[in-house]
């Protein structure tokens, strides 16, 4: 049974072409692309970047739009809380007064009073303001002198007097200014009689609201008057958004010229020794052998050195000299010695990828090593580089931080995040929004930056995809 | 939870029995928080507060001052003062800490070494009174031509270089302490660097002292009036200079005595404490460097920040706390005049801020000085809380006011004196508190052979004025002469006072006899005692 196939002419015309044979369903994606699909995916890695972008804007734009100058002292409203802005009633310069005296009465009392009868007519004289509270009284017969006391929240007999202001020592003074950083709330003011030494156990007490106030040559330092207003009007405080510290500096203000400090440190110095950090060990990897013993030897010599006594030899080494700022011995101190952390990782994952089948595959193909470094090599550890680099960023700025905390870092008045915290932690009790906002922006900023990383790794990892 | 709420059950129970005790009225201790590590424990050295603490309690002079205030017996029994000598009879039962009698051969060799050049005290110009000190420590005569003459092992004879009214007040300061030589000479050049370095003679010694941690003194059992001291020890646990890690420490009822500050102070108004005013009498300004090469020798530029300053803000909104008084003079005004006070008798002129007439002398002053702009001043200050925080105030008025730049240099308490000393500095913040009662104590503080004139001033005016009043018993002489150093001070801008110190404090309410003084050791815990 053996058929013979007869071949024709036409067996032997080439086949005819088919277009569609194959068909790309999906558009093509690039690594990064496919890696931006599933960052974005990551809603908390998504959050932290726009916190991040937010941050940048902050730090970049934020100056341009609030123009306040994080340097200028608004004494008038020193550890001021955020508050909406305030109005001011403008009185004229402190020009300091005699000791009111009643002349009529003794300064001294004749003997050694048993008893002394309590302060009558307390009252205030004019209108109660923050710039002054003046006081005014009968004398008592026999007084040899009078403490006055201010509190802030109503005394329960002798308990809880608040302030010793002054301890006058003549019976026959009838007044007290008080100038001592008044602020516009309700005081007591409690007068009590003595005999020149002790003080008698009676006690009286007024209570007064002064009203915020401005005078005319503060007023006009800031710019909020024209040269022809006159004493009596009202006027417009600068306003406060966040607040402001110990010396009436705007906190906004400042915590954007902060953001500059910190962002800067927290960015460039990351970036460069992490690039250091990606040849050297990219270097030491590809070669192998004795090179890499070598260099790596050297990277572990370089962990070993402590950073604050570098940072402080640097400071000396580069003449910086006192009331300066220490942001660039920071910078080349955290350069020169956190980058052995990179180059290893790097050296690692160069050393597993030298060894894949792939880049045997290249190689064979006459790839040389410049060809395998750039396009197997390198694209292969990206994820690692850039994650660590995600990483590095949280750690300077708390590196940063800590340092202008303990005083290492920037120069009055430049201040830093961590240079606010050390301030604001101060006042912690009494006034906690000086150290609630720079704590609140250096953690923030460290949480976004982690979390983007922890997203990037997700991202990035090749194998990851085939989990999903 | 459950774990939890018994955890903080325990640890409630735990802390319940171990508490913190400040005073102990069965053992009589207190415990207190030094601000910083006592940088000079040497007698004949000493300069600052702390040391001179320490010292006040540790050591005694011929005399010292008694629970009221006043000048009492110390070493000395007895005395005699003429216009041109002192006799002083010392007790047989003075004793050191060793065992062995106090002697006048220990105040000879102590004086001896304060006015020695090569010991280079900056108190040496104290001694000043005793005849030749001043040639002696100008390196003119040997130190053994100094007035002071050991009759014998317990009688002391001083020659007066000029009739000098306020010597006696001297005798109780720290610098005219005994010191033995035999001890000195044992451990040369560490004495006094550790608490077994040093021999004590005063009401308590020095028993153990970790170097910037904490520093212990006991009961002296050798002290000669032990019986009239009450304490039995005085513990500082705790070197800090942090006010409001003091205050922490005194609500935790760790310490039993602290100052407040701006910023503390409403915390312990929080606690109900008993909040107490003392006017330390300090002066506080800042003080200019007068060395050629330094831009603040030039007077317009001095004159300049002086009418840009507004002491009376400073004192109100800067330093926050009630009893400073705005600064108008070298002279505080407690200081005693002819009658009433000095500054009743002789009225400084009041400092108010004239921004307009400041620029106009800065205007001149970089005229005169040939430059556009003023380079950045330095500004040396010590690095306390609020050292620092008047230092920034000072940095931006300045800058706001006058557009001139300040460069600040935060430094400790010893570092500062030691840069002070060099004159590594443009402006530094600095104080003065009296040695003795009396204005001299303030008014030759510039003159030029005072090392504590760090600035270099010097003006043969002002010279010949101190020694008007040095050379001089009659009082009205006297002070006419410091009223003439009071305007020179305010004319020729020689420093910028800033604001006469008040403090307010807070202490255990169970300590007695706690002295707040303004001349030497202060507080003084001599005569203090616990009640139950």
């Amino acid at each position: 049974m053996n058929t013979l196939r007869t071949l024709t002419e036409a067996d032997f015309q080439p086949a005819p072409s088919q277009d569609n044979l194959e068909q790309i369903s999906r558009p093509s994606l690039s690594y990064w692309q496919d890696a931006w699909i599933r960052l974005k995916k990551n809603t908390r890695a998504l959050i932290s970047l726009y916190l991040i972008v937010g941050l940048a804007f902050f730090t970049l734009i934020g100056p341009w739009i609030w123009t306040k100058d994080p340097a200028a002292q608004d004494l008038d409203q020193i550890s001021q809380a955020p508050a909406l802005p305030k109005t001011a009633l403008l009185v004229k310069d402190f020009e300091p007064s005699a000791t009111p005296i009643d002349t009529t009465h003794p300064p001294a009392p004749s003997g050694y009073p048993d008893a002394l009868d309590a302060v009558t007519g307390l009252t205030v004289l004019g209108t109660p303001t923050t710039q002054s509270v003046r006081l005014s009284w009968s004398p008592v017969d026999q007084a040899g002198g009078y403490s006055v006391y201010r509190s802030e929240s109503a005394p329960e007999g002798l308990m809880g007097l608040g302030l010793p202001l002054a301890s006058l020592t003549a019976g026959n003074i009838v007044g007290f200014e008080d100038r001592l950083n008044l602020k516009s709330q309700t005081y007591y003011y409690s007068i009590i009689p003595t005999d020149g030494f002790d003080e008698f156990d009676v006690v009286s007490t007024l209570e007064v609201s002064p009203q915020q106030s401005i005078t005319v040559s503060q007023a006009l330092e800031r710019q909020l008057i024209d040269s022809d207003d006159r004493p009596g009007q009202t006027v417009q405080l600068a306003f406060h958004p966040l607040g402001t510290d110990y010396l009436g500096r705007d906190m906004l203000a400042r915590l954007m010229q902060g953001a500059r400090v910190s962002l800067f440190i927290g960015v460039v110095a990351p970036l460069i020794y992490v690039l250091f950090g990606v040849f050297y060990g990219g270097f030491a990897g590809y070669l192998g052998g004795t090179t890499d013993q070598v260099l790596m030897r050297f990277a572990d010599f370089v962990v070993a050195l402590p950073f604050l006594l570098f940072m402080i030899l640097f400071k000396i080494a580069f003449g910086i000299g006192p009331g300066e700022s220490g942001i660039l011995p920071m910078l080349i101190a955290l350069i020169l010695l956190l980058w052995p952390a990179t180059a290893r990782l790097v050296r690692g994952q160069v050393l597993r990828i030298r060894e894949q089948g792939y880049i045997e595959a290249a190689r064979l193909l006459g790839g040389g090593p410049s060809y395998l470094i750039a396009r197997h090599i390198i694209p292969n550890t990206m994820g690692v580089i850039l994650v660590t680099l995600t990483f590095a960023v949280p750690s300077a700025i708390f590196t940063e931080a800590f340092l202008s905390f303990i005083g290492m870092g920037v120069a009055p008045p430049t201040p830093s995040w961590g240079s606010m915290c050390n301030e604001g932690v101060k006042t912690m009790l009494s006034h906690p929004h000086e150290l609630f906002f720079p704590a609140l922006f250096i953690s923030i900023t460290v949480l976004a930056f982690n979390l983007l990383g922890d997203g990037l790794t997700e991202a990035l990892d090749s194998k990851m995809r085939s989990k999903e | 939870m459950n774990f939890l709420k018994s955890l903080a059950i325990a640890l409630c129970l735990f802390s319940g029995a171990i508490e913190a005790q400040s005073v102990d009225a069965t053992r009589q201790v207190v415990k207190i928080a030094l601000a910083q590590e006592p940088p000079q424990l040497n007698s004949m050295k000493a300069t600052d507060q702390v040391s001179i603490f320490v010292l006040g309690h540790v050591m005694e002079g011929l005399t010292r001052y008694d629970r009221r205030g006043n000048l009492a017996p110390g070493v000395a029994e007895r005395w005699t003062l003429s216009a041109t000598s002192a006799k002083f009879w010392l007790r047989k039962d003075a004793k050191w800490s060793n065992g062995d009698p106090v002697t006048a051969h220990d105040f000879v060799f102590a004086w001896r070494n304060a006015v020695d050049p090569k010991t280079a005290s900056e108190y040496a110009f104290i001694l000043y009174p005793v005849k030749n000190a001043e040639a002696i420590n100008q390196g003119n005569l040997p130190i053994t031509d100094l007035g002071i003459r050991a009759l014998d092992d317990h009688t002391l004879e001083v020659t007066l270089e000029r009739p000098t009214g306020y010597f006696m007040k001297l005798t109780a300061f720290v610098t005219t302490f005994p010191v033995q030589e035999r001890f000195y000479r044992s451990v040369e050049a560490s004495y006094a660097a550790d608490a077994s370095q040093m021999l004590y003679n005063g009401a308590f010694k020095i028993t153990d002292w970790v170097h910037s941690a904490s520093l212990k003194m006991q009961k002296n059992e050798t002290y000669w009036n032990r019986q009239t001291i009450r304490l039995n020890g005085i513990d500082a646990d705790y070197i800090t200079a942090d006010t409001r890690a003091r205050l922490n420490l005194f609500i935790d009822d760790e310490i039993a005595y602290t100052q407040l500050d701006g910023e503390t102070y409403k915390d312990a108004l929080k606690n109900q404490f008993r909040i107490r005013p003392f006017a330390t009498g300090s002066v506080y300004f800042l003080e200019y460097n007068y060395r050629p090469e330094r831009i603040t020798s030039n007077l317009k530029l001095r004159q300049a920040i002086q009418a840009a300053f507004d002491p009376d803000e400073f004192v109100n909104k800067v330093l926050q706390t009630p009893g400073n008084l705005p600064g108008a003079s070298l002279f505080p005004s407690w200081i005693k005049g002819v009658n009433k006070t000095f500054r009743e008798e002789y009225p400084a002129k009041v400092l108010r801020p004239d921004l307009a007439h400041a620029k106009r002398l800065l205007a001149e002053a970089k005229a005169e000085l040939g430059v556009e702009q003023i380079p950045p001043l330095v500004l040396l200050v010590s690095d306390s809380p609020t050292a620092t925080k008047q230092a920034e105030y000072t940095q931006g008025m300045l800058k706001t006011k006058l557009n001139l730049d300040i460069k600040i240099d935060v430094q400790t308490f010893k570092q500062r004196l030691a840069k002070m000393t060099e004159g590594d500095f443009d402006i530094v913040g600095a104080g003065w508190g009296p040695d003795f009662d009396d204005i001299m104590t303030f008014g030759d503080l510039f003159a030029s052979w005072n090392l504590n004139n760090r600035g270099r001033y010097n003006n043969p005016e002002y010279d010949r004025l101190v020694r008007i009043a040095m050379n001089s018993s009659d009082p009205t002489t006297r002070m006419e002469a410091m009223a003439g150093i009071q305007t020179l001070v305010y004319d020729d801008a020689i420093i910028l006072p800033m604001y006469e110190q008040g403090v307010i404090y807070i202490q255990h309410p169970k300590i007695k006899g706690l002295r707040r003084t303004v001349i030497g050791s202060d507080p003084d815990f001599t005569h203090a005692r616990i009640v139950p």
